[in-house]
């Protein structure tokens, strides 16, 4: 974990019409940290995420990426400056195999006479490579459907399409363990920390502190669309973020 | 760090043959057809002429079941094709006969007009947001239409030697022309299906259409693309019908749509999208073509050729989708199923109006007088 953050929102605010969603939030993330972003429904976590992730621009406030402005006008933007993010919903096609979809909407072509053709063998390598070696999960076959993967496997290819960028610095892992069974959450954090182990700043929003105290760092806890208290897992427990995300330890904030 | 391997679960022979499903399927149905008719009339289904007159019949579909292939498997449908077909091959066969169009030309711009018309229907449906069934169905009605408005009732016939070439020319020892080039369109829409961009995005589009949004694919283009695929299909089908038929009227092609849909469906193509197999496609074509031979060969009448078109679409999307069922929550047999409590009002529902029927069947020839003759 180095000093100097990677990225900083600071002065965010974001209004919808009349309705403010975001009231002047300050956030940073660290390359090599698991920060977890907590909060009730309605907290605005998934607003912060999406003006993080160029899904959407924030009213007032701005994000710097190593000290220096961004500008984000479109998801796009953001995944040319290395922030991704994994959804709950996954966004698989069920019914391609893991490559086809790690490669989807960008695939690895070749030429034959000028005209482009899909290369499905080398991507086929190459996303079992980035599954192994970035991920660590190698699959029983790479030609079965993503339909016929466990819940955990089908998360490594979710993540390994954004890490295939290699210029890729921050992920965005939003409520990755929602829809899993205890073995498959533990294998998804331990997806966790072997991308915090190769540098890149994680942000995870989940709703299960047990699962944010497993892997965070820091914890960023959000109520009624403010940031009201950043706290590192090391020196608070369970009951100290659970009393910030409530509003009992506002003072505290 | 070490890698997670998951635990290799032993396979069962459902997961075993579960990717070649779609081909075994048919492939068992088109046995089953050779060992009947192997039975009951070997001599005259299995002339070289008949099986000529079956591979005759496949190729006029293939193009079809091809461009419908991709539009089935983008959760799409297109029942407007008998009626492209039939305006396509109306608009060329008007261009050659009534204004001297050489048939290298028309033969190229009657493909050019039907992709045009899988272009409008694409638009109708993209752009309008008419749902595929309605937005294919009421153009099935335009197209037709402008069909009957052009050739009011003609049959326009005696086309040049390209044109009858195409839809009945014969390699010499070898197979028919048309067969030749269905069999090249299909090998052809394999390798769109698995090589290229549009095959690629058709499954994504199919499987999750949300996500192919989420990751960038251009779902509603590659969907018009699909519909142009289709049209210029018919409208290829148009005028191998023309040629075979050395004529052609408005009304040619009335049930395209039908027997297209059933023959993808039978090869293992989901209609829940996703799920895209062209051997499939091919082997359910021949499946019909055979199917509807063995009904002519053993002289049943030709109206139960649509009974039977009907019957094996119904069982084969049955099938397919019990079977994709099955796999995941591992229902309970089929006597468990009929125990249930839902199940038992619907047999209770269904014993009413049987006995109704029964009712009114045994009321009216208890009451029967002496049947007038009509007319």
């Amino acid at each position: 974990m180095s000093d100097q953050p990677l990225v900083q929102m600071q002065g965010i605010t974001k209004r919808f019409g009349g309705v403010t969603a975001l009231q002047d939030v300050d956030l940073t993330a660290y390359a090599g940290e698991v920060l977890a972003i907590v909060g009730d429904n309605g907290a605005g976590k998934s607003t912060l995420i999406k003006i993080l992730t160029g899904v959407y621009q924030p009213t007032e406030g701005h994000i710097l990426m190593d000290g220096k402005p961004l500008e984000m006008a479109s998801h796009s933007d953001a995944i040319a400056n290395g922030i991704d993010a994994v959804y709950q919903t996954l966004a698989l096609a069920d019914h391609l195999s893991p490559a086809a979809n790690m490669f989807l909407g960008n695939e690895l072509t070749k030429n034959v006479f000028g005209i482009p053709f899909l290369d499905n063998k080398r991507m086929k390598t190459e996303a079992a490579r980035v599954l192994e070696e970035r991920l660590g999960v190698r699959l029983r076959s790479m030609d079965v459907m993503t339909e016929s993967l466990s819940g955990g496997q089908r998360q490594a290819v979710a993540i390994s399409r954004a890490v295939y960028h290699e210029d890729l610095r921050l992920l965005v892992m939003d409520e990755p363990t929602a829809a899993l069974g205890p073995q498959e959450t533990a294998r998804t954090l331990k997806l966790i920390k072997a991308l915090r182990e190769q540098g890149l700043a994680v942000i995870l929003i989940s709703h299960s502190l047990d699962d944010v105290f497993e892997v965070a760092d820091r914890v960023h806890v959000q109520r009624r669309g403010r940031a009201v208290g950043v706290v590192k897992t090391a020196d608070s427990s369970v009951q100290d973020v659970l009393g910030l995300i409530v509003g009992a330890q506002d003072a505290a904030a | 760090m070490s890698a997670t391997t998951t635990n290799p679960e032993q396979k069962t022979i459902m997961d075993r043959l579960e990717p070649y499903l779609a081909f075994i399927g048919p492939m068992v149905m088109i046995l089953a057809i050779l060992i009947f008719m192997g039975i009951a009339e070997p001599a005259r289904y299995f002339r070289l002429t008949n099986l000529n007159l079956i591979l005759l019949d496949a190729a006029l579909y293939m193009p079809m079941a091809m461009a419908m292939t991709f539009v089935i498997t983008q959760r799409g449908i297109d029942l407007s094709i008998g009626s492209i077909a039939a305006l396509s091959a109306i608009l060329m066969a008007f261009l050659v006969k009534q204004y001297g169009f050489p048939a290298w030309v028309a033969v190229p711009l009657a493909i050019v007009l039907g992709a045009l018309m899988g272009l409008i229907n694409g638009l109708v449906i993209t752009r309008f947001k008419v749902p595929d069934l309605i937005g294919t169905l009421a153009m099935d009605l335009v197209y037709r239409g402008l069909a009957l408005v052009i050739a009011k009732g003609l049959v326009l016939a005696r086309f040049p030697d390209l044109i009858t070439e195409i839809g009945r020319g014969q390699i010499p020892g070898f197979i028919p022309v048309p067969v030749v080039l269905g069999l090249i369109t299909m090998a052809i829409g394999y390798v769109v299906l698995t090589r290229t961009y549009f095959g690629r995005y058709t499954i994504a589009i199919g499987s999750n259409p949300e996500a192919s949004e989420m990751t960038g694919v251009a779902v509603d283009r590659h969907k018009i693309y699909a519909y142009v695929l289709m049209g210029a299909a018919a409208a290829m089908a148009g005028v191998m019908l023309t040629g075979k038929l050395n004529a052609i009227q408005a009304t040619s092609a009335p049930y395209f749509n039908l027997h297209v849909i059933a023959a993808v469906v039978v090869g293992g193509t989901s209609l829940f999208g996703g799920r895209a197999s062209m051997i499939g496609s091919l082997a359910g074509v021949l499946l019909l073509s055979m199917m509807i031979n063995a009904l002519v060969t053993l002289r049943i009448e030709f109206f139960w050729q649509s009974v039977a078109s009907g019957v094996v679409i119904v069982s084969s999307v049955a099938l397919y989708t019990w079977m994709q069922k099955k796999d995941r929550d591992g229902a309970h047999g089929l006597m468990a199923a009929l125990r249930s409590k839902e199940a038992q009002k619907l047999i209770r529902f269904s014993a009413a109006l049987i006995g109704a029927l029964i009712l009114l069947l045994a009321l009216g020839a208890g009451l029967a007088t002496e049947p007038a003759p009509s007319g």
